[in-house]
């Protein structure tokens, strides 16, 4: 229980550093960008259509839709966009030693 | 900005920063949607609309689902593109798809027609679609006489992928007095023909009568050089660009932003080193292009000046093996002994001195266009250097590059590999080629059509090449386009 509550910490303080400095913006705009370009965006636009198509125009909500294409837009995820996220992190973390 | 976000965009009950936030808006509440801390908030405060701060959607916690108001879309596009100017980050995002050169500083926002687009999208419901087979932007363009020079350029011209965006989507906006008088407009309509998928060779006739009127120099129906049409071209381009007709307007190269000087504006670095202070002065001067002289000429090409990059080279003549596109850039780069007959006043030794002088590049430009000068018009003879050169598909000019040149006088000798360094990378896209004397002579041109395809046009005529056909070529004039395009 004691270790969960410091890894929890840990990840606040690094999430406040990363909005603070600006990164997570950054970073936000850099993953964007890199899910569009490997074709992230278009597979999910084309499985909410699909969704849509099942369930009907008026029937579905925005949270049916979140909830249905969640688990796979996760993981569509490219492995080599993971890694370079990963990597800026890792920089932004060694920049900001004092953490 | 994200020291406030940080501090004051957090959720009321929990503290968190994600969880997409919404804020309430009736009173001042923000609350995550994913624990439903918003909604506990709406149901017992009877509050029943709340914004999503990432996205800006509306939430009605009756309907229980977003709701789409056309004002409040409008409000949200505008707040965000303000935001978004205020953020001033700098994304180096790189990426082919991603550069929009949508103006300086905008965020990309996708299109939405307006009525009359609407309509006229209606009434013309012909769609063409673009296949990687599709012949669209190859059209042979007839010969009024002689004018192969022009045809060549124009090809090029209409197959640089950064103007063909700006034509195609209708940037231009005019500002000549008379716009019949416009070239710019005239270029666009050329694009639009293009594009068209007409088949049949266009007939540019009031390209031609528009550059004899702006360039005099070119009037005529003798065979001119194809490079001197690019740069009187380019000039005229520029100059309508600001709507100046008869280049009287004060010529600022430094502040312009037109197209023209975006794609192909790049800045030579000359630095004159004295030889008895070491001292340096620079200029710095803005170029479309970069002429290169070749083995053959009556000056000596070889041998290369050792350090001209970063390797010590013997003072050997290089005779054997083929001249490349880079050893005529070595050349281009070299330290250059001005010798005693040119004596430049030195501001650090307040004498005439003797000294070196090095041209590198100090910023590439989006379109590189080598001119290899093969007609030789000294005071002697006039000819054509018909030596072959080779040229590549894919240059890297960082060897030229002024901050290269920087490094090595600071002891860099070795430079690291910068595999995410992809600012000096460019690719072939155009090539035009002259066949014959420097009396009759005939210009045609290779162009690059979607990745890898490659197309002879020869006035009318358009085949298909390949690679190795354009590779072999003679070349008188290289297109290469950046790979990589970032924003600044």
């Amino acid at each position: 229980l004691c270790k969960m509550n410091k890894d929890a910490q840990m990840r606040a303080t690094i999430n406040q550093k990363l909005i603070e400095t600006g990164e997570r913006e950054r970073l936000k705009e850099l993953l964007r960008a890199k899910l569009i370009e490997c074709g992230w965006k278009d597979q999910l636009k084309a499985h909410c259509k699909d969704v849509i198509k099942e369930k009907g125009l008026e029937h579905v909500t925005v949270d049916d839709l979140v909830a249905e294409i969640t688990p796979k837009g996760r993981a569509l995820v490219p492995d080599s966009v993971k890694k370079e996220l990963l990597q800026r992190i890792r920089t932004f973390l060694a920049q900001h030693a004092s953490l | 900005v994200s020291l406030f976000q940080a501090k004051s965009c957090i959720c009321h009950m929990c503290g968190a920063h994600l969880n997409r936030l919404h804020s309430c808006l009736y009173c001042v509440f923000f609350g995550c949607f994913t624990k439903k801390h918003i909604h506990e908030h709406a149901k017992t405060k009877r509050h029943n609309l709340a914004i999503d701060l990432l996205y800006g959607g509306i939430y009605c916690f009756m309907c229980q689902d977003y709701i789409y108001d056309k004002d409040m879309e409008q409000i949200a596009k505008e707040e965000q593109r303000k935001a978004w100017k205020l953020q001033a980050f700098t994304p180096t995002v790189v990426s082919h798809y991603q550069c929009t050169m949508t103006g300086i500083g905008e965020k990309y926002s996708t299109w939405e027609p307006t009525k009359r687009e609407l309509e006229l999208l209606r009434h013309n419901p012909k769609r063409r679609k673009i296949t990687t087979n599709c012949t669209i932007g190859l059209r042979g363009l007839i010969n009024l006489g002689n004018t192969c020079f022009m045809n060549c350029i124009v090809q090029a011209l209409t197959h640089t992928p950064l103007l063909r965006d700006f034509f195609l989507s209708d940037r231009h906006k005019c500002e000549m007095q008379s716009p019949s008088s416009c070239l710019v407009c005239e270029m666009s309509t050329l694009f639009q023909e293009f594009y068209s998928g007409h088949r049949s060779p266009h007939i540019p006739y009031r390209l031609l009568h528009l550059v004899w009127t702006h360039a005099r120099h070119l009037a005529g129906y003798e065979q001119q050089d194809a490079h001197e049409f690019l740069i009187a071209a380019l000039d005229v381009l520029h100059r309508h660009c600001k709507g100046d007709d008869n280049g009287k307007k004060a010529n600022n190269p430094n502040h312009c932003n037109c197209i023209i000087d975006q794609i192909f504006t790049g800045g030579l670095q000359s630095d004159v080193t004295c030889q008895v202070c070491h001292g340096v002065s620079t200029t710095i001067d803005p170029f479309w292009d970069i002429s290169l002289d070749l083995p053959g000429s009556s000056t000596p090409f070889w041998p290369l000046s050792p350090g001209s990059d970063g390797s010590v080279v013997n003072g050997e003549s290089h005779v054997s093996g083929t001249t490349t596109l880079t050893d005529c850039l070595r050349r281009f780069t070299r330290p250059e002994h001005l010798g005693s007959s040119a004596k430049i006043k030195c501001s650090g030794c307040h004498s005439y001195q003797e000294s070196t002088k090095q041209l590198t590049m100090k910023k590439l430009p989006i379109v590189a266009c080598f001119h290899l000068k093969r007609f030789e018009h000294s005071a002697k003879l006039r000819r054509k250097i018909t030596t072959y050169v080779s040229f590549p598909l894919e240059l890297d000019m960082t060897p030229f590059m002024a901050s290269s040149k920087e490094s090595r006088m600071n002891g860099q000798y070795q430079q690291p590999t910068d595999s995410l360094n992809n600012d000096n990378k460019y690719s072939l896209f155009a090539v035009v080629n002259h066949q014959g004397t420097l009396e009759s002579g005939h210009y045609t041109s290779f162009i690059r059509q979607h990745k890898d395809q490659w197309f002879k046009c020869d006035d009318a005529i358009i085949t298909k090449a390949s690679i190795k056909d354009v590779l072999d070529s003679e070349g008188y004039l290289l297109f290469y386009h950046k790979q990589f395009l970032e924003y600044e």
